[in-house]
């Protein structure tokens, strides 16, 4: 499935990635090259194949029992905040 | 069973550099040496070949020499020391370290800091191990290479004209140039393997769910683990018994994993089985001297009495189209977080949208950038089925040639890259023939099995050649018992670079 | 129908035959916080209130390198509230990631799930003028909370938004409804109704005011008859009961308008103001959401077994319906004083209490829905709250019924025990409330009325039957209540007749 401009700019837009015109021409040969070396995956016959998300063997462990524990990692943390106010961090405001 | 010093030592301090990480827990358990005396050794030597080889990211000498002295108090003390006892290890910049800068080679994370430890740095502070310091590696573990770290390439310490590999290049460096006897990386698609094997020393991936995965920075979750580089086969088994099993924090670690028994190591190859899977061999990819390197490697298996049989593994030739929609979507996914929110660079913005778009450019990589459009696009409306899902399809089916295979095997052997090391800058201009480079590590990744790459041999120019054991789930102990016993026979895993002999000025 | 309020966005006044001709079809997703002590996947508390940023961990902060941990009593939570609507629950359900950007989801995506989510189906059932109405359920899957931003409202040249994580990793069922609801007052039933349900099971507070159940609403409307639906509008922000029931009339009102003036309904999310009681179009017209739902490889497959799922069904409490039922059966209440003595599974308890102490079921439930509730409604306490013990209030009532004091001293017997906790029989003591009731004590409290009364009880002796009820007013009063009205009239008869 060919890529164009268009669809690379919104990809960028729903991964947060700012892109200058140059940038974005070169994306779409890549990302045209890749995605055209992997569109061999197509003509795999993959009927009733279930889909692998997870390779791990064995049993899985007990989940987790419902215990409160200590969290004392906030002044750590804030403290390498690329911006705080107080014990909040700061962001520029959500339009 | 302790191996003899090398003998081609030369230049103070070199009696602790050669050694193995084997011999320096003996010697400072039993009281014949200090870490502290070791770990000066190695940091000294590191003083005069980091910097041509642009190992590491963040050293740690005073942190080092603190935990030694620390190690030697507790012995002075009356306590048993750990299976690692005074060992100088490095440590790749993607996993943990409490307070210690953590890049994963990006400017996004420069200076960050994390407020705890991974689970097999905890680990290693258990068997009194000493973290020298953070390696050099592609940004967030992406690349084959290492020229994809932000902040400068690593060199390969046999030809500094050439790449270590990646990502996990600085932790190969380190161990081939004697800088520690120890390293771990991280392996999602090979980047443990492929650059022990351009370094010429081992790299082991183990069995997806071996090794917990808590504090390592994720790339592709489904993929990654983090795997330890060794220049004998005994010592690898030692780093991996150091850091293997299940931890609370990692739900897809596995209890099933479990240390390798050292004494079994000395077993030989005499009874077991190896398959060679001839469709990966057949393709053009292949350098020569790396073929005539594993022909001699198989017909050497042979002859110490293991069996080889051909296997198939008819899908695997899907494994590089599978793994860079898998390993990218995963990844688009898991780098959402570098955001500029709460840690890490943050770009001047007007606004919230624009803080993100302009941190995130700024921050990543074109590498990283890439790979998160692919990852993006692949799990995006209207391409998921043909994309992402169908590539989770095609795994299962790669995943289960290697369990039909393995159950006629006790392992395969096989290749571990098509070429040895290539020059820095040669390919990082086209990033799907640097992709065409995994053909060999990838299969392993998807099934999520166990594979080594251990030293073979030596190409025409001296370049190191490995080759790739790959075993069943949880029998790493296999693997090491191979290469222990090709270790006998085979003496390209004791030679050293030039640089890691050098004499002190 | 209201009119539409001054200065909220147009709709012109729709007539009740205009508004007669359309349905509304309304669905509601309801996010419930469950009451583990940790979040559902890091260890960190839940409490509600903690200062900023204090209960946050490397896992809920998304730091890099950290990894999600299942809770287990986050997912028994689910189960049960699975079981009691009567959802089929999934032996393998899968948890999948949201992702999308903003400040307070540290990840960059939530945790949910989605095509495999662990309950199907199920149904709440609601009263609807006294009809019962069944309200189905989709789904019931569990997801992560995010963070809590807040945006600087009315505070004049703040640009920036303060971001809070200790909410982030909260357990949430969310809860979907089919379109099943036709009206807002329906809408505020099935919330109430599920509100309830959580309460019982103890899985949720249900403290809308403190975000630990939130709702959002779809609406649309059609042609009556129609089988198609309508575009739907999706609500958020309603954080109140009352605001639920206002925002879906609200919206109703508005489509309807809209559809009969010849415009068309778009798809849009609206905001609720609840200061201007209109719902507006969010104002950042965002892209339309791409999720990217992947399965979440960090976390497998949740496996559960029927045997486990089999012991949940079997330790769930009563609920509600069944609870109601029983207590109609057992006790011969009218299903109307069931329902109030239902409302907590506490205020059933306490009611039963009552009830067995005092052997007066019908008694016991008057007793609770005027005196009790009323006290109540004024503090605003909890029945667990309650001064007066159960046991000792079915005692009092039993005095009642034996007689032992009446009804009018149980009224101040009543308001003493609500300052003192001591047993009845010994409030009446201490007080001299006891029924007067010796012949001797009476005819002497006759005499002494009678004396004081002298043109009365002439009267009286006269013939005039009708001051007899003023002369026992008069002993009653003189009494403090206490005489015994039977035999305090037999004594003033005997008196009036002796005196002739």
């Amino acid at each position: 499935m060919p890529i164009d401009a268009g669809t690379v700019e919104k990809i960028a837009a729903l991964a947060r990635l700012e892109l200058d015109p140059a940038e974005r021409e070169r994306l779409v040969r890549e990302l045209q090259a890749i995605l055209s070396y992997v569109e061999q995956l197509q003509a795999v016959d993959v009927t009733g194949i279930e889909p692998t998300s997870q390779v791990t063997e064995g049993d899985p462990p007990p989940l987790r029992a419902d215990v409160a524990g200590p969290c004392d990692v906030r002044d750590e943390v804030l403290a390498q905040a690329p911006d705080r106010d107080g014990d909040y961090f700061r962001v520029p405001k959500v339009v | 069973m302790m191996r003899p010093p090398d003998s081609t030592r030369t230049g103070a301090g070199s009696r602790w550099t050669l050694s193995t990480a084997s011999e320096i827990a003996d010697a400072v358990r039993e009281g014949k040496a200090s870490a502290e005396e070791v770990t000066r050794a190695f940091l000294a030597h590191a003083d005069r070949t980091s910097d041509r080889l642009g190992t590491w990211l963040h050293r740690m000498p005073e942190e080092a020499l603190r935990a030694a002295r620390a190690v030697d108090l507790k012995r002075t003390g009356g306590a048993r020391l750990g299976a690692l006892a005074g060992v100088p290890i490095a440590i790749k910049d993607n996993i943990a370290i409490r307070g210690i800068p953590t890049t994963c080679g990006s400017k996004i994370l420069e200076g960050y800091r994390p407020p705890y430890d991974a689970h097999v740095i905890e680990r290693l502070r258990e068997a009194d191990a000493i973290v020298v310091g953070k390696t050099n590696c592609d940004e967030f573990a992406m690349g084959s290479s290492t020229e994809n770290s932000a902040y400068h390439p690593t060199r390969n310490p046999w030809d500094p004209s050439r790449v270590p590999g990646g990502s996990s290049g600085g932790s190969a460096a380190a161990v081939a140039a004697r800088e520690a006897p120890l390293a771990l990386g991280s392996d999602t698609g090979g980047s443990v393997r492929q650059p022990a094997a351009f370094c010429g020393v081992y790299g082991l991936k183990p069995t997806y769910g071996a090794v917990s995965r808590y504090g390592l920075v994720a790339f592709a979750s489904s993929l990654d683990q983090i795997g330890p580089f060794a220049r004998t086969a005994r010592d690898t088994a030692l780093a991996y018994n150091a850091i293997a099993g299940p931890d609370a924090r990692d739900m897809t670690s596995r209890a099933e994993a479990k240390p390798v028994d050292l004494a079994a190591l000395d077993r030989g190859v005499q009874g077991l089985t190896f398959g060679v899977p001839r469709e990966l061999l057949e393709g053009d990819g292949l350098a020569p001297e790396i073929r005539s390197c594993f022909d001699a490697t198989a017909e050497a298996f042979r002859a110490h009495g293991a069996r080889l049989v051909d296997v198939s593994l008819p899908n695997a030739k899907y494994s590089i189209a599978t793994y860079y929609l898998i390993a990218p979507a995963e990844a688009s996914s898991n780098l959402a977080r570098y955001d500029g929110v709460r840690f890490g660079l943050r770009a001047p913005a007007k606004d919230l949208r624009e803080m993100y778009e302009k941190t995130r450019r700024q921050g990543f990589g074109r590498e990283v950038r890439r790979r998160i459009l692919l990852g993006t696009y692949a799990l995006s409306a209207g391409y998921y089925d043909a994309y992402y899902l169908r590539a989770q399809k095609v795994r299962t089916l790669i995943r289960a040639d290697f369990m039909k295979a393995l159950g006629a095997a006790d392992a395969l052997l096989l290749p571990v890259t098509p070429t040895t090391a290539f020059g820095i800058g040669e390919k990082v201009e086209d990033p799907l023939a640097m992709y065409l480079n995994d053909i060999f590590s990838i299969p392993a990744s998807l099934a999520g099995v166990p594979a080594l790459s251990f030293p073979a041999g030596f190409g025409p120019t001296g370049l190191p050649i490995g080759l790739q054991l790959v075993g069943r789930p949880f029998a790493e102990e296999t693997l090491l018992r191979a290469a222990r016993a090709h270790e006998g026979w085979n003496d390209a895993s004791k030679k050293a670079p030039p640089i890691a002999t050098e004499a002190a000025a | 129908m209201s009119a539409a309020k001054p200065g909220a966005a147009a709709a012109p006044a729709l007539d009740e035959a205009v508004q007669a001709r359309y349905e509304a079809v309304i669905g509601l997703e309801v996010h419930a916080q469950l009451k583990t002590q940790s979040k559902i996947f890091c260890p960190c508390s839940t409490r509600f209130g903690a200062p900023p940023n204090t209960q946050v961990c490397p896992v809920c902060l998304g730091l890099p390198g950290v990894l999600p941990v299942l809770n287990k009593r986050a997912v028994e939570f689910a189960v049960m509230t699975g079981l009691a609507v009567g959802a089929s629950i999934r032996e393998r359900s899968v948890f999948a990631r949201k992702n999308y950007f903003y400040p307070d989801l540290p990840k960059g995506y939530q945790i949910s799930q989605y095509d495999r989510p662990l309950c199907e189906g199920g149904e709440v059932e609601i009263l609807v003028e006294g009809k019962p109405r069944r309200i189905g359920l989709v789904r019931i899957h569990l997801e992560e909370d995010a963070g809590k931003s807040l945006h600087p409202e009315g505070k004049e040249g703040v640009t920036t938004t303060r971001v809070d994580l200790n909410r982030a990793c909260v357990p949430l069922i969310e809860i979907v409804s089919q379109p099943d609801l036709r009206s807002g007052a329906e809408a505020v039933h099935y919330l109430t109704k599920l509100r309830q349900i959580l309460v019982y099971l103890d899985v949720c507070d249900g403290n809308m005011e403190e975000g630990s159940l939130r709702c959002d609403a779809n609406v649309s409307v059609r042609k009556r008859g129609d089988r198609e639906l309508g575009t739907k509008t999706e609500i958020k922000n309603v954080n109140s009961f009352r605001f639920v029931e206002k925002a879906i009339q609200f919206e109703i009102h508005r489509q309807i308008g809209l559809v009969e003036s010849g415009g068309r309904v778009s798809q849009e999310t609206l905001l609720w103001d609840s200061a201007r009681n209109v719902a507006e179009p969010m104002r950042s017209k965002e892209e339309a959401h791409d999720y990217r739902y992947f399965p979440e490889p960090d976390l497998l497959p949740l496996d559960l077994g029927r045997p486990w799922i089999e012991s949940l069904r079997a330790a769930l409490p009563e609920l509600p319906d069944a609870l109601r039922g029983r207590l109609v059966r057992e006790h011969s209440i009218p299903e109307y004083d069931a329902e109030v003595l239902t409302e907590t599974r506490a205020l059933a308890s306490y009611y039963e209490e009552v009830a067995a102490r005092s052997d007066q079921p019908k008694l016991a439930s008057n007793w609770i829905m005027t005196e009790v509730n009323a006290v109540r409604n004024k503090t605003g306490q909890p029945i667990e709250e309650f001064p007066i013990r159960a046991d000792r209030l079915g005692a009092m009532i039993r005095m009642i019924a034996g007689g032992a004091i009446s009804g009018k001293i149980a009224k101040q017997l009543f308001e003493l025990m609500l300052a003192d906790p001591a047993a009845p029989d010994e409030l009446v003591r201490r007080h001299g409330l006891a029924p007067i009731e010796d012949g001797e004590a009476l005819r002497a409290l006759a005499r002494e009325v009678v004396a004081a009364n002298p043109g009365p009880a002439a009267e009286f002796r006269a013939g005039k039957e009708k001051t007899f009820a003023f002369l026992v007013g008069q002993a009653m009063k003189q009494s403090r209540g206490r005489a015994h009205p039977e035999k305090l009239q037999d004594a003033l008869r005997s008196v009036l007749v002796e005196d002739r």
